[in-house]
């Protein structure tokens, strides 16, 4: 069953397409995590071009987010103070994203630009995520402790972050520090979410817990509810500026991904953790290793064509 | 009741071009093509007299666009997007038809009057030089017939008689909208006797075309739609979820 869909001006299976989202919501739901580093590969490969994937992904992310927001300030467990200042930093970063991605995508960059980003956090995140779980497995099995090495340099960044000046405390998350952390981390975070048509939160959690030294149980909520506005600001910059935004296509990716999101949330709770963890690090390498062939193979066409509007 | 009328419209024609001696008469099935979700291409009739002497050229030429043309090269194993070439002001469709049997016509009026593909104008202002502009121009040829878009094989017309003719104009499902027109020429000894032009009206029309449209002429509002559309159907989700089936 095909529809045709109006801003990437092509035909795709609409089957398909509600499992992808269906599958992207559920990891999205069981990880904690927005889906959108998978959602926008995946559209990729199916032929839509990378600009619409990438912009249309963002739309996906916000339906996606919101239902775990919901239940996070239902429990509590967002810091608002901490997320506003996130908020702030996350709107200039996405804003300055979507003008790199217009610049880009003007001189003609834009397809190669996404491909080795991607390569480069989906290579980095999997290596990291695998070696997590390899971790926690001979833990469990063994009681064998791997050595942390990342410890030193943490230690060294966070005293400069501890000599950074304005510092605020956050009775939410009962931290001290200063503004200017949180504002710079998601600015730069920002910036990804509009060339990747992701959420962040793979980068933003870890950020939070071991820079922001934020407790565990406000993370994931504060994450999601940065997410929520930076993906609309994302959004709604890339359909006013860059015209990318395929309505269609997002539709079919946000009532699959929602429920998929719901799903895959009450899945979460009864699965082995790790293994999961595994499973989908696994997946993730599998995309960068696509995404690599995109680069480095040897195109069956030289010259491009293309007619403008 | 279709054929009937262009017979009548051909044989009245006919009657025409002999009574008068008028050169060149032609009429086409229909100038309305409309581009919807099931587009597979359309195809259009055109027929047409012509006086005794001289013989035909018919071109159809799409709306005028710009064109990219961008060669892939590699640096350090990466294959990007290296040199782009702007070209303006282009046909986005073109084809030829033509009652010679090889075009014995002069250089100047072929350039004149754009016929074949040698003689199409592409302008490019960039700072390079002529050999890079004539392959890239040259690659845009290919690729477009390729994509059956250009169509420069001068092919046959088919006579009736000594004065009609009717030839099948093809349009394949890639075709752009906008006005296209069908051009008549007939060349006798190298001067152009006589000239007729036809429109032809392609049209996106459907929900699509809405869409397309919404998202060009009313970003602001599109990309609010798009952004509470995700928050709405986020919630309803979850409410619907709670609601029923419980944490």
């Amino acid at each position: 069953m095909q529809i045709y869909l109006p801003i990437a001006e092509i035909p795709v299976n609409i089957i398909l397409v509600l499992a992808l989202g269906l599958l992207t919501g559920f990891l999205a739901g069981m990880f904690g995590i927005g889906g959108g580093f998978l959602a926008t590969p995946f559209l990729i490969f199916i032929g839509i071009p990378p600009a619409v994937a990438v912009s249309t992904s963002t739309n996906q992310i916000i339906s996606a987010s919101i239902s775990g927001l919901l239940a996070h300030i239902r429990k509590g467990n967002v810091d608002i103070k901490m997320g506003g200042y996130l908020v702030f930093g996350g709107f200039i970063g996405s804003s300055a994203g979507v003008l790199v991605f217009k610049m880009l995508q003007k001189k003609g960059h834009i397809d190669i630009t996404i491909a080795a980003v991607y390569v480069l956090f989906l290579g980095l995140i999997s290596f990291a995520m695998l070696r997590d779980s390899m971790r926690v497995f001979f833990q469990e099995k063994y009681g064998f402790n791997a050595e942390n090495k990342q410890g030193k340099v943490i230690n060294a960044i966070l005293k400069i972050i501890d000599k950074m000046p304005y510092r605020l405390y956050f009775p939410k998350s009962g931290v001290i520090i200063s503004p200017i952390v949180p504002i710079i981390l998601s600015c730069g975070i920002g910036i990804l979410v509009a060339l990747m048509g992701i959420g962040g939160g793979f980068l933003m959690i870890p950020a939070m817990v071991y820079l922001l030294r934020m407790p565990s149980s406000v993370v994931v909520g504060t994450s999601l509810f940065q997410i929520v506005f930076i993906a609309s600001n994302a959004t709604f910059l890339q359909a006013i500026s860059n015209n990318n935004v395929d309505i269609v296509l997002a539709s079919l990716m946000i009532f699959s991904s929602a429920i998929g999101a719901q799903i895959g949330t009450r899945t979460g709770y009864k699965v082995n953790a790790n293994g999961m963890r595994a499973i989908l690090a696994t997946m993730l390498l599998g995309i960068c290793i696509k995404m690599l062939f995109v680069l480095f193979s040897e195109p069956k066409n030289l010259f491009i064509v293309e007619i403008l509007k | 009741m279709k054929k009937i009328l262009i017979l009548t419209i051909l044989i009245f024609s006919s009657i025409l071009s002999k009574a008068y001696c008028s050169p060149l008469i032609s009429g086409i099935s229909t100038n309305e093509i409309n581009i919807d979700t099931k587009f597979k291409g359309a195809q259009i009739l055109l027929f047409g007299a012509k006086g005794d002497a001289g013989n035909i050229v018919i071109t159809v030429r799409g709306p005028k666009k710009n064109f990219f043309v961008t060669r892939k090269e590699k640096i350090v194993g990466i294959w990007y997007n290296a040199t782009r070439l702007k070209f303006e002001n282009s046909y986005s469709f073109f084809s030829l038809f033509s009652s010679y049997k090889g075009l014995e016509i002069d250089e100047d009026i072929l350039n004149d009057l754009e016929l074949t593909k040698d003689f199409l104008q592409f302008s490019n202002e960039q700072k390079y030089d002529n050999k890079t502009k004539d392959d890239f121009r040259i690659e845009l040829i290919d690729e477009m017939e390729r994509r059956k878009l250009y169509n420069n094989t001068a092919d046959k017309i088919d006579f009736l008689d000594d004065t009609l003719f009717k030839i099948m104009l093809n349009f394949p499902k890639n075709i752009v909208q906008g006005v296209y027109t069908v051009e008549l020429y007939l060349i006798k000894e190298n001067s152009l006797i006589s000239f007729q032009s036809i429109p032809i009206y392609v049209n996106q029309v459907g929900i699509s075309a809405k869409i397309s449209e919404f998202s060009r002429q009313k970003e602001i509002f599109y990309g609010l739609v798009a952004v509470v559309l995700a928050l709405v159907v986020g919630w309803i989700t979850n409410y619907i979820f709670m609601r029923f089936i419980g944490q």
